[in-house]
Order: C-alpha cells, then sequence, then structure tokens
C-alpha cells in the first residue's frame, strides 16, 4: 500500500484484468449482508426486485436471489460481470446483469425495493461522484424501499489514520504483478456526512470489521 | 438479457426510456441489440446478452 496521490489504474481496467484471481477470493457474502438480508424478510416479508449494486462476482446477488429476491446486478467491470454470470450459472441462480457507472446509474426512479451496494462506494474517485451515487441510489429505491451501504473506513487494523485519504491498494495477481485500486478510506464522520448531504434518508449508521455501514431509505420516506 | 428488464432501464444520463431494437436473440435471453434513448438519442449495445449502459465517456477506457 502506497500513499499520497494514487497511481491507481483505471476502475474498469483494474478490475477486467483481475477479474477472474479476485471472483475466487470472493467466496462467502458478507455477514452484514446476510443480516441486511434477514432484517429486510422480518420487515417486508417477502423481497421483490433488488439491485446489487457493484456486484462483482455476484455473492451478494446470489444471497438476493436464494432470499426470493429478482436480482439486477451492476458493475463498471466487464471482467466481473462475466465472472457473475458463470457463478450464476454454475449455481443455478438468476441475476440480470447489467454493465453500468454507480454515480450514473441507468435505472427509472424506485425501480428498487432493496439495494446492497458494499464495497464499492469507496472505489468512486471524487467526493462529488460519491455523493452522487449515494443519491442515485436514493433516486432508484421504492418508497418503502431500503439499502446497505459500505465503504472501508480508517477504524480498520490496517490503517493509523483519523481522517479520510485517498490511496492506492495493490492487488497481487498469481504471478506476482500487482494492480492498483483506487480507495477513498472513510472516516465515519465524513461517511455519515456525505449520506447527509446526498439526497437519502439514513435509518442506521455504524461502523463494523473495519468498515463503516449504513441502512438507507429514500428521502422523505415516511414510516 | 431479458426483456422484461426493459421496465427497469434508462437512459443514465438523462434518465428518459430506452427503445429496443433486437439483433439476436436465444429463447427469452437478448444476445445482441441497441438501446436507443428516447431523450437524447444515445444508442447503447446489448454485447453477449448484457446491456453496457455505461455513460459514453466510459464506454471505451476498458478497451486498452
Amino acid at each position: 500500500m502506497t500513499t499520497g496521490e494514487p497511481p491507481a489504474e483505471d476502475l474498469q481496467g483494474v478490475y477486467d484484468r483481475i477479474a477472474d484471481h479476485f471472483a475466487k477470493t470472493r467466496e462467502y457474502a458478507w455477514p452484514e449482508v446476510e443480516s441486511f438480508i434477514s432484517d429486510e424478510l422480518d420487515r417486508c416479508d417477502s423481497l421483490e426486485r433488488a439491485l446489487d449494486l457493484g456486484c462483482g462476482n455476484g455473492r451478494h446477488a446470489q444471497a438476493l436471489a436464494e432470499a426470493g429476491a429478482d436480482v439486477v446486478g451492476l458493475d463498471v467491470s466487464r471482467g466481473l460481470l462475466t465472472e457473475a454470470r458463470e457463478r450464476a450459472t454454475e449455481r443455478g441462480f438468476v441475476v440480470d446483469l447489467v454493465h453500468g457507472d454507480a454515480s450514473r446509474l441507468p435505472f427509472l426512479n424506485d425501480a428498487f425495493s432493496q439495494i446492497v451496494y458494499v464495497a464499492t462506494l469507496h472505489h468512486l474517485r471524487t467526493r462529488e461522484a460519491r455523493r452522487q451515487s449515494l443519491s442515485a441510489v436514493g433516486r432508484v429505491l421504492a418508497p418503502g424501499g431500503r439499502g446497505l451501504v459500505s465503504a472501508w473506513s480508517t477504524a480498520h487494523d490496517r490503517f493509523d489514520a483519523e481522517e479520510g485519504f485517498d490511496t492506492t491498494v495493490d492487488w497481487t495477481l498469481p504471478g506476482g504483478e500487482q494492480v492498483g485500486r483506487y480507495y477513498h478510506i472513510y472516516d465515519p464522520e465524513e461517511f455519515r456526512a456525505d449520506l447527509e448531504a446526498a439526497a437519502v434518508e439514513v435509518i442506521d449508521c455504524r461502523v463494523s470489521s473495519g468498515n463503516c455501514y449504513a441502512v438507507v431509505a429514500p428521502p422523505d420516506d415516511v414510516l | 438479457m431479458k426483456e422484461s428488464l426493459m421496465e427497469i432501464l434508462c437512459c443514465p444520463i438523462d434518465k428518459h426510456d430506452l427503445e429496443l431494437d433486437v439483433e439476436t436473440r436465444d429463447d427469452e435471453e437478448i444476445l445482441e441489440g441497441t438501446l436507443t434513448c428516447t431523450e437524447c438519442g444515445e444508442s447503447y449495445p446489448i454485447e453477449d446478452g448484457i446491456p453496457n449502459l455505461l455513460p459514453p465517456d466510459m464506454r471505451d477506457e476498458a478497451a486498452a
């Protein structure tokens, strides 16, 4: 890991290059996502149309599909979408895949009842793009819908910082080649500030396992 | 992609509806085709069954 001016490659290009190896190391759904899904099942009885935003190899799309949702997976990397399609075929779940950008979502307003947006927001390079993306989540969530957002945090053991910062985290391919990925590491207060600046309603905001988490609803959602 | 996805897809730029033009279909799956914005006229390819709805300024980045 190096700090300072990030020499990170373009995000699409990075994940296209590492997609195959990356997917093999992303087997299981995060426990925080499992508990969000189970809370949503308790709250709504059944899941409707869900979005896995930054779906990667589709592990969380799989968890949503197995909980009964009609799942759409969006990712910026075509290589990762191919991995997600293979996983869906191998594991026997259904996901509709879309190639797109997290801050300019190609979905109509109110399209989703649930959104899982984990470990993706921190890859967007500007604060404006991150806030725009959080507002997009609020826009495409249907009234009464809920989204789970996570980002890497300064609270993680590997970081020695109080304030949020930009960095490059290398991914090491099996041959030893290193590929740099841009991250914005959030401090928890900044994470909350970005949520509050965006057009979403924050239901819950916390730190868990070195990540910031928030459960969000559409703006002005009165429940 | 399945045609039912059209219910929720829109142009990533101006959020208007898209018009579907199918070139190749395999049962329910649309394999190749084009999505065109009914407002701005921008067109988005469906490639090997996956709609590419990246905004045009990001579309060529991964080609390198």
